[in-house]
């Protein structure tokens, strides 16, 4: 059994997420902030309420197993993503070759890439987070690669016209025009983590109230699940728009 | 060459720019057999984008490179500040070859010798006005508070200070564009490539925009290639004007010249349409003393109107109407050099075709 499984079954009494309430307070106001800067004051308090919510259900420890897997798993993928993007949106040959695997990546269904991480790793967060990472990386990388490749000519020559080295003409102009859409393919890559997820907290109190038949426990899981999926990608695609906005 | 630098900017001997997969094959083809851009593009599919061009640039004049889409001005342009590399041919800035410039001098050649201004503007649409004009000096790492203040001058001259603190999409076309120029300018650099900056704005600011730039190069004393399609601008902006059709320069000239020798029927056709009254000075449309002596015995030439060799057919006719004569004096140094009569007037008016006498 996974340990996330394990706190599903034991975390259902009220009483035990006593433990669990200053980091829910943290957690809460922190998401609130944060929600209030990106997005908006409105969407900041709902988002607390929403975690809220989480919390009174008794599912607490759960969404935030699946939080810490999502955001490590989106951590990783991007880690990977981002550069190779960068190199892909630079040099066409290696987009060229990226391509396909990116297409096989993608088209397979998530759960192969279960299989062999089982084989290796067994059961457990680390499996579900190798997974992830797999599933994660294409979206931002493809999205990163697109918007490295899209500066317009005529600011391309103007970096050069100006005498900018490679690395000024990087950072001064394609960075700038490529942000929206890499900030597009951060949020793609935390939803494809969401999608992924189904080893750890949420994900597997849902399978835990499916095998034992509590509808009701599922369905909480499933509120849960979608509560925190609209905040992270509120607040992701609120930087988008920040990024793109610039006036 | 030492001297050659100091006078001539941009010196371009014998430029071709082509585009295709057998360039080489086609360099050949010219260097061996001589061909011309019509064989190089039946025989090796490559497109001439600029044949055989020299061209040079003087130390504070304006040159007019002018020519129709498709004639290979732009690409030309890009080949003076090594956008785009030649195929064949050198070119020369301030007397160094920018061909076998590393890439470090190209650097800094770009950044400190040759602004260039776009059609397109190319402002960075996530920084202010004043931080676009600073991008220049930032690319040279000039220390932020002092590239602040250069760019802010550089606004001020350009007649924007006060807008500094906007971003570009809040400034219509015209004011966009001064902040190209304005950036341009901040980096000092003595030439200035201007790549038709000012075809897309309306016709009244174009004209300000024209007057003001020249007004600047010369206050500044910039060099400056100005392409353009437009004729007219190409009289009121450059002292030189070159034309340019399929990739080839038909003519250079001052607009006087063009206008009243057009070398082909190309060019003629492109002065058809334009008002002589400015451009046409009295010595060009005058009749040598002997010749009107010949013709008209009768008249007096030291009881005619005088006026100066300068002077042009708007004023000319001026004088014509005012008086009952049958002729101008044209005074040069004190002395009469010829005389304008009507009928010349009509002539420097209508224009001159090829291999036309003047008619007494």
């Amino acid at each position: 059994m996974t340990p996330s499984g394990r706190s599903s079954t034991a975390f259902t009494a009220p009483s035990r997420n006593c433990s669990w309430r200053p980091p829910f307070v943290v957690v809460a106001v922190l998401t609130a902030l944060i929600g209030w800067r990106a997005v908006s004051l409105r969407f900041g308090i709902l988002a607390a309420l929403g975690l809220t919510v989480c919390a009174f259900v008794g599912l607490w420890p759960e969404t935030m197993a699946t939080l810490a897997l999502v955001m490590t798993a989106t951590a990783l993928a991007l880690l990977i993503a981002i550069p190779l993007g960068i190199l892909a949106g630079l040099r066409l040959g290696l987009n060229k070759l990226l391509q396909p695997v990116l297409d096989l990546v993608q088209t397979l269904p998530p759960y192969i890439y279960l299989l062999p991480a089982i084989a290796l790793m067994g059961f457990g967060p680390a499996t579900a987070l190798a997974a992830t990472v797999i599933v994660a990386i294409p979206p931002a990388l493809r999205l990163t690669a697109h918007g490295v490749g899209l500066t317009p000519v005529n600011f391309l020559e103007l970096g050069t016209a100006t005498g900018s080295s490679p690395g000024q003409l990087f950072v001064k102009i394609r960075l700038p025009f490529a942000m929206p859409s890499i900030m597009t393919g951060v949020n793609q890559c935390l939803m494809m983590a969401f999608g992924v997820v189904g080893s750890g907290g949420l994900g597997a109190a849902i399978y835990d109230a499916v095998r034992t038949l509590d509808t009701g426990k599922s369905i909480d899981a499933g509120i849960a699940i979608v509560i925190l999926t609209m905040i992270l990608d509120r607040i992701t695609e609120g930087a988008v728009k920040d990024q793109g906005a610039g006036p | 060459m030492a001297i050659d630098g100091s006078e001539t900017l941009i010196d371009c001997r014998s430029v071709w720019k082509m585009f295709g997969e057998k360039v080489n094959a086609a360099l050949r083809g010219i260097a061996e057999r001589g061909l011309g851009k019509t064989e190089v593009l039946c025989e090796f599919g490559c497109v001439v984008g600029v044949a055989d061009v020299s061209l040079t640039l003087r130390r504070g004049e304006i040159l007019c490179i002018m020519g129709l889409s498709g004639s290979g001005k732009s690409t030309l342009i890009r080949l003076f500040n090594r956008l785009i590399e030649p195929s064949l041919g050198k070119i020369l800035i301030r007397g160094d070859d920018i061909a076998a410039m590393d890439t470090e001098r190209l650097r800094e050649a770009r950044a400190r010798h040759v602004g260039m201004v776009f059609q397109s503007v190319a402002l960075l649409p996530h920084r202010t006005v004043l931080e676009n004009a600073a991008f220049g000096l930032e690319v040279q790492k000039v220390e932020k508070r002092k590239r602040l203040q250069v760019a802010e001058a550089a606004l001020a001259k350009v007649g924007l200070s006060d807008w500094g603190g906007r971003f570009p999409n809040e400034l219509s076309g015209g004011m966009q564009q001064r902040v190209g120029l304005a950036r341009a300018l901040a980096s000092d650099p003595e030439i200035i490539l201007m790549d038709e900056p000012f075809s897309a704005l309306d016709p009244l600011i174009r004209r300000q925009l024209q007057d003001q730039f020249r007004q600047l190069s010369k206050e500044l004393g910039k060099s400056a290639v100005f392409i353009t399609h437009d004729l007219d601008e190409a009289i009121r902006i450059g002292e030189r004007i070159a034309i340019m059709k399929d990739g080839a320069i038909v003519q250079v000239g001052t607009a006087e010249d063009i206008v009243l020798e057009p070398a082909d029927a190309y060019v003629a056709d492109f002065v058809a349409g334009i008002s002589k009254l400015h451009l046409v000075k009295a010595h060009s449309v005058m009749h040598p003393i002997d010749a009107f002596k010949a013709a008209r015995p009768e008249v007096d030439l030291l009881c005619l109107t005088r006026t100066s060799a300068d002077a042009d057919v708007d004023e000319l006719i001026k004088i014509t109407l005012a008086g009952q004569q049958d002729g101008i004096a044209v005074l040069d140094d004190g002395e009469i050099v010829g005389v304008v009569t009507q009928r010349s007037l009509l002539q420097g008016v209508k224009g001159k075709g090829p291999g036309e006498q003047p008619i007494l």
